[in-house]
């Protein structure tokens, strides 16, 4: 071999190799401790910051701008912009448009038709109720800071984009664009990735999220299973197991913890020939339902499915595995 | 989306930083894996740049593209923990299973390239250092000199080593 060969040999070499398996838990785990350990050693200092923070930083209303139309904020009309004090209300008609700005991590555009509150307007809490309409929110900020609440339940942000629809009911539609939602009603809630979406209704709060692109059969099938009388989920259960595809992974998690015990097995057999369950997973402890396992599953799950949205158009990555094909 | 990422990171958004982890760990993990040789040495670098990077990122000026300001703080990282623990060679592969490096299956070359990963990690240390900076990353020699801490002439005669080194292994 000469040196041009060798040369030719290095040029083709991969520029990026995965690592053998998930890293970031454990980098989120020495995050988490530096963070604690910053938090305890000059805790008075950080009290003292904190209360300066609060007490001078933190917007304590919200600025408000009419994008089209008169929206009514309170009882006036809002002719270009106004402040949204804790407890008001700020509507809009079926012509009319807003821009509220979330404290200083974020903006939400209250859409036609829509009727939304201020609830809370706190450094550690940013919290609207959305009564009914449209809303789309943006948010920069650490997880868990912003939280609208709607008849069926409340949409955690965990760092996203996402647009969210209710009636006056409490049914409605849950869609991430960024990042990742939770929503939680009583004991169920959902996770919520970039590219799904999740159907929500009053007292049964979120359904069983699905991928933009999933089969309108299987999401049909994922409504009566999620919203129906009950007669009829092993049906639409063994339906959502014939039709989904490894991209489906992310319904058939969330499934795993919902349908009956006698169903697990089936719902994770599916699942574990679509997306092959990481080291250290097992199939009794899985149906069990053991909080490690699950954990562990989602987050080859959610990594799959990022790399898989993310990189979609750039590189061709395999849903079974978040690899990238070979070309 | 990158900028938009990197701007949410530096204002402590951790939902995306975790993003940017995903988006960037197959490039740092490839340049880790390469300058140490070792798989386990390799995740634990990875790891490190990352972290390195959360205390960083608020100095990304955005002066340069984020993965190059990414990539010279990995190098940063992996040269730092080798002065630091004094760390010598280890001559084994770079992966446990070389059929994990992402790379096009049935390509005609595929077998040279394992061939050469294999190779390159065999490198005694100072050659394999100076050649995945120079042949595979694109560095210059005064900026391998700048980073390693050796004279420029150095890294020349290093380089010559390492292919020469690598040409009878691959001949062999």
């Amino acid at each position: 071999m000469n040196e041009r060969e060798l040369l030719d040999a290095v040029s083709k070499l991969p520029k990026s190799i995965e690592p053998p398996h998930d890293l970031w838990p454990a980098i989120e785990t020495r995050l988490d401790r530096r963070r604690r350990a910053w938090v305890w050693v000059p805790l008075a200092a950080a009290a003292v910051l904190l209360v300066m923070l609060m007490s001078r930083g933190h917007p304590s209303t919200w600025d408000v701008t009419a994008l089209a139309g008169r929206p009514l904020l309170g009882t006036e009309r809002l002719v270009a912009t106004g402040r949204l004090r804790v407890g008001d209300w700020l509507q809009t008609d079926d012509s009319s448009r807003a821009l509220i700005a979330v404290g200083r991590i974020g903006q939400v555009e209250v859409k036609p038709a829509s009727r939304v509150q201020l609830v809370a307007a706190q450094a550690t809490e940013h919290r609207l109720a959305l009564a009914r309409g449209m809303i789309a929110a943006k948010v920069d900020a650490m997880p868990r800071l912003f939280f609208v609440d709607t008849p069926a339940g409340t949409a955690i942000d965990l760092g996203c984009a996402y647009t969210l629809e209710t009636d006056s009911l409490g049914n409605g539609l849950l869609h991430v664009t960024s990042g990742q939602v939770e929503f939680a009603s009583g004991s169920r809630s959902a996770r919520v990735l970039v590219g799904t979406l999740v159907h929500i209704r009053p007292l049964l709060g979120p359904g069983t999220p699905y991928v933009e692109d999933a089969p309108a059969p299987l999401v049909t099938a994922l409504v009566a299973f999620d919203f129906g009388d009950g007669r009829g989920s092993a049906r639409a259960t063994r339906t959502v197991l014939a039709l989904a595809r490894a991209q489906d992974a992310v319904s058939l998690w969330h499934l795993l913890q919902r349908v009956d015990v006698s169903l697990r097995g089936a719902v994770y057999d599916r699942l574990a020939a679509l997306v092959a369950p990481p080291p250290g997973v097992t199939r009794r402890a899985a149906i069990a339902l053991h909080p490690r396992d699950l954990e562990g599953y989602w987050s080859k799950i959610e990594r799959i499915h990022f790399r898989t949205t993310v990189l979609r158009g750039v590189r061709d990555i395999d849903p079974r595995t978040g690899l990238a094909k070979p070309k | 989306m990158p900028d938009d990422l990197v701007a949410r990171a530096q204002a402590g958004d951790q939902a995306a930083f975790r993003d940017l982890y995903r988006q960037h760990a197959g490039r740092v993990y490839a340049l880790c894996l390469r300058l140490t040789g070792d798989a386990r040495d390799a995740e634990e670098r990875t790891q490190d740049v990352f972290v390195r990077l959360w205390d960083k990122l608020g100095s990304f000026r955005g002066e340069s593209a984020f993965s190059s300001w990414l990539h010279r703080l990995a190098v940063n990282v992996v040269f730092n923990e080798r002065r630091t623990t004094g760390r010598r060679e280890r001559r084994v592969m770079p992966a446990a299973d070389p059929g994990t490096l992402e790379r096009p299956r049935g390509n005609p070359t595929e077998g040279l390239s394992i061939d050469l990963e294999r190779a390159i990690a065999e490198l005694p240390e100072g050659a394999r250092e100076v050649f995945v900076l120079f042949d595979i990353e694109g560095y210059g020699h005064g900026e391998i000199a700048e980073l390693t801490g050796i004279a420029e002439g150095t890294s020349k005669a290093q380089l010559f080593r390492a292919r020469r080194l690598l040409r009878e292994k691959l001949e062999r």
